[in-house]
């Protein structure tokens, strides 16, 4: 990297078009300079038509001399370049695909549901006006179509879109059961909503909306098992706590109301934190010192709730926290070095991966990319699906079905491959990880 | 899979993605250096033929007109060189930003590391806008672009440009494309393209189709001119076989030049030829990097008959079901379908939870998961349930778990 930067500072400050810049100002100059002398004394023209001649061929070299300068620089950038990124080869995304299917297959042939993915994505960030402009720019190139994407009727053209859509009437029922009761544009609402109440969380440190959508949909929340509406109420209760130093008084009074408003509603899953926090009032004075500090001093109070309130709201629209496609992108580009070792590998030995559904090569991630339980039979080494499925023995140990079917072929019993307890194949269990 | 290689980012190979990020701009000065040496190559001839019929015995006035227009020669060539210079500028800025940009990358230690999920969003900006470009959809990418402050690192302008000429092939018009063709000229006798050919091949088809007697002899002398030079006999012999055969004839491969497709096959070629030229992948990035990513995330689950959470999608009003993990990316509505036709991650080991217990419907969990899920759920003390049924499920007894191993 050093040596691209460098070789990219001579490019700025001295290899580039300045220096020639300033030889053609010196040559009108020149030129400049013998008219005038030309039109001042008309008879000295022949000396100085004859004085030109030199001057001039020579200001040309010197401009020819700094673009060769210029092209220098260009050859060092280049060459840290290439000393950089030594495979020039770059992966093809064939790779992901089936390797059978050739190269023409893979994403290129679905681009209607890449393009879905990224309106989906613009939206989950909040990149509204760039959603639309894009939907926009889908549906002008898909006019011409005769099967426009099906997607883009999930999102809502705020100006002139809407009539449009009404034009196609026929398959309103078709629309009825794809999106139910919710209608076009639901998606986007929702988020609109959602960064409506993260802007005043976050930014404004305003709760209200935050509650009060919490509160309207309490019984999802509570179905989820999630901590959202007892959080937001401490947080509430906090800042009450704290909301004017001069009138403490008046500030605890305040917090105290709510805690009695509010927090009985928590009393079956919270009770000992609610009583914790009522317990700070005695504190009120000291409150520093106390044990209960923590509670009050905490600065990242508001991101780690601001992200839990995301979390909650799409996970109500059974969604991933992050948006997908990021989670993807990242992953691949941790993942495609090593494909492409394998790509390049494979292309000189001429060999070729035999499993297609899988992958050749393990492209390990974090643990925060895995997001299922994965069972690999111990005696087969095979990943468990559908087909082949992870059957518990009645031991308890698990292998794959093709394994079972594989050991008792033929038997009656079937030994366990890792403990000496003997089973009949029938009594093995399909299990769900 | 151990950890060690996790951590550790090998900054090198994850930028295998990055290099026509550098190498554009770096093409593009070539290019603009090219054209300044042409401009002066132009200045200093006709300023040496201006000055020319200047004698030392001229008339003073004749002498005075030859060094205007050699000043205005000269003054022009200062225009020119300001605004290559310019553009110069504007490049080595895009090539600061991108170097700095890559630079970021090398100060990030672990894959763990705040920084990298920050470069990351950064690159899939990057890559978003390459391939709204590359679609044609030139106003989201100039939104997404600004919306995110990335301008510097993609190359919106030059997308453009290719962006009209195809769409200006497409439409049948080959014009611009013959100006772009003779803007690159050495460039693309270098890669030995015939995309100039094609061209003159079609402006020739286009007078050929006309039938009229005047078209038809300009047509022949528009391939005198353009295709029968020495370059490649094959478009001359094509240029006559045309002559010979009327638009609607059925003899290939007369029939499918002809044809309508031809200007769909006329814009791939130039996209193909103009991507070469500035070392631009073939296919957007974004489907490289997509489907990778969507491989190494994707486990037979994904698309199992039995997962929970597949094909449930945000407009079906039924409550999420709890898991208690986080929502995996490929069983969500954005990208099951897409990840359907791609293999699926290779692992040589199980990757379970510990002390795993089976319920009686078969369904494997952790104990711990399961016991902080139950009373979640508000699950009775001794007793038990499925969560992924959420408040429905039936519940069971704690007896009834049973102890399962996976190694």
């Amino acid at each position: 990297m050093e040596s691209i930067l460098a070789a990219h500072e001579t490019l700025s400050s001295k290899a580039n078009l300045s220096k020639a810049l300033q030889d053609v100002d010196a040559l009108i100059s020149l030129l400049q300079n013998a008219r005038d002398n030309i039109e001042s004394d008309p008879d000295t023209t022949p000396l100085h038509i004859a004085k030109l001649k030199t001057p001039l061929k020579q200001s040309f070299d010197k401009i020819d001399d700094d673009l060769k300068e210029v092209n220098k620089g260009l050859n060092q950038y280049q060459k840290a370049l290439k000393d950089k990124f030594k495979a020039s080869a770059l992966p093809t995304a064939s790779i992901g695909s089936n390797a059978s299917d050739g190269a023409a297959t893979g994403l290129d042939s679905q681009r209607s549901l890449v393009e879905r993915a990224i309106a989906m994505h613009l939206l989950r960030e909040g990149k509204f006006d760039v959603a639309s402009t894009f939907v926009k720019e889908v549906s002008a190139q898909a006019a011409g179509q005769d099967d426009p994407p099906r997607w883009l009727e999930d999102f809502a053209d705020q100006e002139g879109g809407e009539d449009e859509n009404m034009d196609e009437d026929e398959d309103g029922e078709l629309d009825e059961e794809l999106y139910g009761e919710l209608g076009r544009g639901h998606l986007q609402r929702k988020f609109a909503e959602m960064y409506h109440i993260l802007d005043a969380l976050r930014n404004q440190h305003n709760l209200t909306l935050a509650i009060e959508w919490a509160r309207n949909h309490s019984a999802e929340l509570e179905d989820r098992g999630s901590n959202l509406e007892y959080e937001l109420s401490r947080l509430k209760f906090v800042e009450l706590y704290t909301s004017s130093p001069d009138d403490a008084n008046t500030a605890l009074l305040n917090a105290l109301d709510y805690a009695r408003a509010t927090f009985p509603t928590f009393n079956s899953r919270y009770a000992r934190e609610t009583a914790a926090l009522v317990t700070t009032l005695a504190y009120s004075t000291q409150l520093a010192d106390s044990p209960y500090s923590p509670l009050f001093n905490n600065p990242s109070l508001w991101t780690s709730t601001s992200q839990l309130f995301t979390r909650e709201f799409t996970s109500l629209l059974n969604l991933p926290s992050t948006s997908p496609l990021r989670t993807a992108i990242t992953a691949g580009g941790l993942a495609l070095p090593i494909l492409q070792k394998v790509e390049r590998i494979m292309s000189t030995s001429r060999g070729q991966w035999t499993s297609v559904n899988e992958l050749p090569v393990e492209t390990p991630l974090p643990a925060n990319f895995m997001f299922h339980s994965i069972f690999v039979c111990p005696v087969s080494k095979e990943q468990g699906t559908d087909l082949n499925p992870p059957m518990m023995l009645p031991c308890g140990h698990v292998i794959a079905k093709e394994s079972l079917e594989g050991t008792s072929r033929g038997k009656s019993r079937v030994k366990c491959p890792y403990c000496p307890i003997e089973s009949k194949p029938g009594e093995a269990r399909r299990v769900y990880i | 899979m151990t950890e060690v290689t996790l951590s550790k980012l090998d900054t090198d190979s994850h930028l295998i993605l990055d290099q026509p990020l550098l190498r554009l701009p770096h093409e593009l000065l070539r290019k603009n250096l090219k054209s300044a040496q042409r401009q002066i190559e132009v200045s200093h001839k006709a300023i040496d033929s201006s000055l020319d019929p200047v004698k030392p015995s001229s008339r003073p006035a004749d002498t005075l007109a030859a060094l205007d227009a050699t000043l205005a020669k000269a003054q022009t060539l200062k225009r020119k060189l300001e605004a290559l210079h310019e553009e110069e500028r504007n490049l080595h800025r895009q090539q600061k930003a991108r170097i700095a940009h890559l630079q970021d990358l090398h100060d990030v230690q672990s894959v763990g590391d705040v920084k990298f999920d920050d470069w990351s969003e950064v690159r899939l900006d990057r890559l978003l806008v390459d391939y709204l470009l590359r679609q044609g959809y030139t106003s989201s990418a100039r939104a997404l672009a600004s919306a995110k402050n990335v301008e510097d690192l993609v190359d919106i302008s030059v997308f453009e440009e290719s962006s009209r000429v195809e769409a200006a092939l497409r439409g049948g018009d080959v014009k611009e494309a013959l100006a772009w063709c003779g803007e690159n000229k050495q460039a693309l006798k270098k890669i030995s393209s015939n995309l100039e050919l094609e061209l003159r091949l079609q402006q020739f088809i286009a007078l050929r189709r006309t039938g009229e007697m005047g078209k038809l002899t300009e047509a022949l002398v528009h391939a005198r001119k353009h295709l029968g030079g020495g370059q490649d006999l094959e478009f001359g012999l094509k240029a006559g076989g045309l002559l010979a055969h009327p638009p609607d004839t059925m003899v290939e491969p007369y029939a499918t030049i002809y044809s309508s497709t031809r200007s769909d096959y006329l814009a791939t070629l130039f996209l193909q030829t103009h991507h070469t030229l500035f070392l631009l992948p073939s296919q957007p990035l974004l489907h490289t990097a997509l489907s990778a990513g969507l491989s190494a995330l994707k486990t037979p689950t994904c698309h199992s008959l039995h997962n929970p959470n597949r094909g449930r999608s945000h407009l079906s009003s039924s409550i999420a079901t709890l898991t208690g993990s986080p929502l995996c990316p490929i069983c969500s509505t954005e990208l099951n379908e897409l990840a359907r036709g791609v293999p699926y991650a290779h692992h040589t080991k199980s990757f379970v939870e510990e002390d795993l217990v089976v319920l009686p419907n078969d369904r494997v969990f952790g104990r711990e998961r399961l016991r902080a899920l139950c009373e979640k759920l508000g699950v009775p003390l001794g007793k038990i349930r499925d969560p992924t049924e959420g408040l429905r499920g039936t519940e069971w007894g704690e007896g009834e778990l049973r102890k399962v191993y996976i190694s």
